[in-house]
């Protein structure tokens, strides 16, 4: 978070003195131990993981404090990462072509990785070291946020990287794998810190998570080696999926090692978000139910599957965007504000916007929700097929391309503020935007006027071009009183001359440095499926209505209009 | 775009942006001029300025080599509008000299676009000559390739001939954007003393500065610098913030837990600058980059000065004097004469300051090396730090046995990267604050009356 506190994942070390049997009140000291301030925030209903992993918590509290070097003060980064090793599982795989290599590289370009680092791809494919970095070489250079390309830092970066075998359910692969962390370990001077990182199948996380466990690669050492694992969504597929792969991923590792990315956080304009909220003094107090008409998000897509046609089959619209980054923007704009801007505060006030949202009935689906699916179209010059007709995809298949939900949050704040969420592919533009929209003014006070004024908006796009818009209405010049909504806007990138670095950069140097702030914590996960598993179940027994039903191209379903339109209101052009 | 002479003085131009030659570092970008014109006074320019925003400006494309005539017009045209602007500051440039108007401009029209600002490169001319006001303004909007917002920014080139450039508040003042912070850049030697100086300092919330350029030895400007640090004016100094690659490097090396021990320890710290100055003389060579390096450690580490800096002694008497860079093997060939030497206090131990000049092609008083020797418990860390155009290159060596050699990737930065980043920062900098102050301690009065030659 910006300028936020850096946690570092373990609880803060305040020395303090060892307790003189003779002084203290013997009656006070077992109600006072470290248990509470390490469950604080931690959800009462599902705490299955939490339960399983708290002794360890407090068993391994750390007494020592960390030394501060003064020189780092006032310079990019007041605290290095630490020196250390990560392991890329599914180095092969497009995400790490596509996203997480490049990042490295430019952490690495912009000198924010420390010299120590390493990183060792594991992956299913045999490889040598020189083609792997070859391949590599090449999606870097191809997926690079900077050009041109810097040859020299790269040959810097790719002498750091190496490549390992590895079949994820083979154990004799897990215990070759444990040595060779440790040789590259001693070598490298890493500290014994290790980030691991599942970039493969979401069937795969389990499998290696528990393979980390066997092989004992979860275990913090005495001398402060860090172990950390970062997964990828999907986190589940629905409740009980995602429970279990936490108590499973709980099982070896405690939540503070475990970083569940939703790369919609580490975008700069997310992060803003809260800054925008809690750093105006002039939004917050008219951020709720008597000010509030009404809020939109959007997160719409101009691209199809692609090929990704077989994982998206599987997923649909409400498990790819609905559940993780849809939801996630829902909570930072709804949330209460934290007390301080930890990760911890802060993700007790996102999950308590979840919990306040109720589960809907089958009926309540039916009413609240729409699903739909592309057919062919036009996006822009170009002539697109219909989602079945997509590569991978079944000719016949039921799977939503686009879904549009109406929300409530049951809470003091936002109670009778309705909550409209859609998300699609193959929608006219590429677009994510929050809009609040504020109630009408009370009094109609010109009535000379043509036109009635709009009720005020606030708009906070997420991309293309970062950037808030108010609108606000003026008077158009003239004898008579005329009324004309006009827009002030704000542009990211018109104000700011810094290229806002990669959701994945940022998200990367935060696990290095422990901070999980921008992660979503086990609770998270667990209560965002509880809201839209209920949904998929609901469509399950339904047939899909007239799939296809939507032009590519088009803003999705008519119902989706009509779902909005019931309650006198309609979607924002965007 | 012509360049105007009236009576005997320069006015300073905007460079010609749609000719081609400068093109911002944005990509998929493109900046086009959308408004130009000119005023003879003040009233006019302020006209100008409230016209700019409302009235349809010339579209996108259209050569800025057609609206170079003179006067105050502007070029009404239905095709385009200028886009509602989103400014940040207002910046301010006093260029006395044309060549630094003419530099200054130059740097600003790459940085236009990043920056949506309104900058005043306020240059005065010929003092002793009549009263008049030549104003030339330009709106630069940069445009995305793919379409989307563009933004804007705009410049307005300001010559002030006579006596009306002695009071560069009074002609600033009224064209300031309400409320916004005010940055003023003063790339050369600044008079601290004058009045004028004083004054628009007065108005500034940010002061910019390049003390690596400043003449002579740039000592006695950096007592000055020192003074107007508070908590109202942030004072940003391209010559510290260049060195932020040195910092980081040498603050890296101590993120060994094995090293960092050894900060509370330092005994000496020695600096080599490049000199093109064969004589020695204490004032020859701009030593404010060197005084840098050796104040940002001190302010870090709580040094305080015993002793400040003075002349190092001749040669001769001082044969130990570059006794860090003999003892890490490589004497220096090229050790010019001259040099300054201090003392400062670390806890409870002395530190030894050296700075030394060497003949070199770079330009004078740039940094060669920083060698840091620290002695803690008997056993001791030498770190010698050296930098290129595109590396910072480290070595540590621990009880003379080398430990730890290293590169850092870190290209030297520009005029218009720094200027970037202090318009973007808000608020006052305390390291550079606190450097600054301990730089002008480390000179303080050694200047006046220890001059051995």
């Amino acid at each position: 978070m910006a300028g936020g506190e850096r946690s570092d994942g373990r609880p803060k070390s305040t020395p303090q003195p060892a307790p003189d049997p003779e002084v203290t009140e013997p009656a006070l000291q077992p109600v006072t131990t470290p248990v509470k301030p390490a469950r604080r925030g931690t959800s009462q209903g599902v705490a299955p993981i939490r339960q399983l992993r708290l002794a360890g918590a407090v068993r391994r509290r750390r007494t020592r404090a960390e030394p501060v070097n003064p020189l780092r003060e006032g310079l990019r980064l007041e605290r290095m990462p630490d020196p250390s090793l990560m392991v890329l599982f599914g180095a092969t795989g497009d995400l790490s072509h596509r996203k997480v290599i490049p990042a490295l590289y430019e952490l690495w370009r912009s000198n924010l990785l420390p010299h120590e680092f390493r990183l060792v791809a594991a992956a299913r494919r045999p490889y040598e070291d020189v083609t792997f970095r070859a391949e590599m070489r090449a999606s870097a250079e191809k997926h690079s946020r900077v050009q041109p390309f810097d040859d020299g830092v790269w040959s810097d970066f790719a002498a750091r990287m190496s490549y390992e075998r590895v079949d994820f359910e083979s154990p004799a692969d897990f215990d070759r794998l444990a040595v060779r962390l440790k040789e590259v370990d001693a070598e490298a001077g890493a500290r014994g810190n290790m980030l691991f990182y599942l970039a493969t199948q979401a069937s795969a996380f389990p499998v290696i998570v528990a393979q980390l466990g066997r092989v004992g690669l979860d275990h913090e050492t005495h001398d402060g080696g860090w172990r950390r694992v970062v997964i990828e969504k999907p986190f589940g597929h629905d409740v009980d999926s995602a429970i279990r792969l936490n108590r499973e991923v709980g099982r070896v590792f405690r939540e503070s090692q475990v970083f569940r990315i939703d790369h919609y956080l580490g975008k700069e304009i997310v992060r803003n978000l809260l800054v925008f909220r809690f750093g105006n003094g002039i939004f917050e107090p008219i951020w709720d139910r008597r000010y509030v008409d009404h809020v939109q998000i959007t997160v719409a897509e101009s691209l199809g599957v692609a090929q990704r046609g077989a994982f998206y089959e599987e997923t649909g619209a409400s498990r790819d965007v609905l559940q993780n980054h849809l939801l996630q923007l829902l909570t930072l704009v709804a949330m209460e504000p934290p007390a301080m801007l930890s990760a911890e505060a802060l993700r007790d006030e996102k999950v308590k916007v979840l919990r306040a949202v109720a589960p809907m009935t089958r009926d309540e689906v039916t009413r609240n929700v729409v699903r739909g699916q592309y057919g062919p179209g036009w996006i822009g010059e170009e002539e697109v097929p219909g989602y079945r007709s997509e590569p991978e995809v079944d000719p016949e298949s039921e799977t939503e391309t686009f879904v549009a939900a109406r929300l409530e949050i049951d809470h003091w704040r936002w109670a009778g503020v309705p909550f409209y969420l859609r998300t699609g592919k193959r929608l006219a533009k590429r677009a994510t935007e929050i809009a609040i929209h504020f109630k009408p003014v009370p009094h109609r006070l010109f009535v000379g006027s043509a036109t009635d004024p709009e009720p005020n908006l606030l708009a906070l796009r997420i991309q293309p071009d970062e950037g808030i818009l108010l609108r606000f209405v003026a008077k158009v010049p003239g004898l008579g009183v005329d009324i004309r909504a006009v827009n002030m806007d704000f542009t990211y990138g018109s104000s700011f001359a810094v290229d806002s670095p990669d959701a994945y950069e940022t998200l990367l140097l935060d696990a290095l440095l422990g901070d999980g702030s921008l992660f979503t914590r086990a609770d998270e996960v667990e209560e965002a499926w509880r809201i839209v598993t209920p949904i998929i179940d609901a469509w399950l027994d339904v047939p899909a209505p007239r799939f296809p039903d939507y032009e590519a191209g088009s803003w999705g379903p008519r119902e989706a209009d009509e779902l909005i339109a019931r309650d006198g209101r309609h979607w924002r052009r965007i | 775009m012509g360049t105007r002479m009236n009576q005997g003085g320069k006015a300073i131009t905007a460079p010609d942006l749609a000719s081609g030659a400068p093109s911002p570092p944005d990509s998929g970008r493109t900046a086009r001029i959308r408004w130009t014109s000119r005023a003879r006074s003040i009233a006019d320019l302020e006209r100008e300025l409230a016209r700019m925003w409302a009235v349809d400006a010339a579209p996108a494309g259209r050569s800025a080599g057609a609206v170079s005539a003179a006067g105050a017009v502007g070029f009404p045209d239905h095709e385009a509008h200028v886009q509602a602007r989103t400014s940040v500051l207002s910046l301010v440039v006093v260029a006395r000299s044309p060549e630094t108007g003419q530099r200054a401009a130059a740097t600003i029209s790459r940085l236009s676009g990043r920056h949506p600002s309104r900058t005043i490169v306020l240059s005065p001319a010929d003092p002793d000559g009549p009263r008049w006001v030549d104003a030339q303004l330009q709106a630069v909007c940069l445009v995305p390739d793919d379409g989307g917002h563009q933004t804007c920014t705009e410049v307005i080139y300001l010559t002030a001939g006579g006596d009306t450039g002695r009071h560069l508040d009074s002609l600033v003042s009224p064209l300031l954007i309400h409320d916004l912070p005010v940055a003023t850049w003063w790339p050369e030697d600044v008079p601290f003393t004058a009045r004028q100086t004083r004054d628009l300092i007065e108005m500034s919330d940010r002061f910019i500065v390049d003390g690596s350029t400043w003449s002579a030895s740039g000592r006695d400007r950096l007592g000055h610098l020192a003074d107007i640090c508070g908590p109202r004016l942030a004072v940003c100094d391209f010559g510290l913030m260049r060195q932020s690659r040195w910092r980081e490097s040498i603050a890296s090396t101590f993120d060994m837990p094995g090293y960092l021990p050894y900060l509370r320890s330092v005994r000496r710290i020695a600096v080599t600058y490049g000199t093109h100055d064969e004589t020695g003389d204490p004032e020859g060579t701009n030593i404010v980059k060197p005084v840098y390096q050796v104040a940002w450690l001190a302010s870090r580490l709580g040094m305080r000065v015993v002793r400040p800096l003075r002349p190092a002694e001749p040669r001769t008497a001082q044969s130990t004097g570059a006794g860090l860079a003999n003892s890490a093997g490589r004497p220096g060939p090229q050790q010019a004469q001259g040099g300054f030497d201090a003392r400062l206090r670390l806890g409870q131990g002395d530190v030894d300051v050296v700075l030394r000049p060497r003949t070199s092609t770079m330009p004078g008083g740039t940094t060669l090396r920083v060698e840091l020797l620290c002695v803690r418990r008997g056993s001791e860390l030498r770190a010698d730090v050296t930098a290129e155009a595109e590396t910072v290159h480290v070595r540590v060596w621990q009880d003379g046995v080398e430990a730890m050699e290293r590169r850092y990737h870190a290209p030297r930065r520009t005029d218009i990267d720094l200027l970037a980043e202090t318009i973007e920062r808000t608020g006052p900098d305390p390291v550079a604050t606190e450097t600054i102050r301990m730089a002008a301690a480390l000179v303080a009065s050694g200047n006046d009356h220890e001059n051995p030659r």
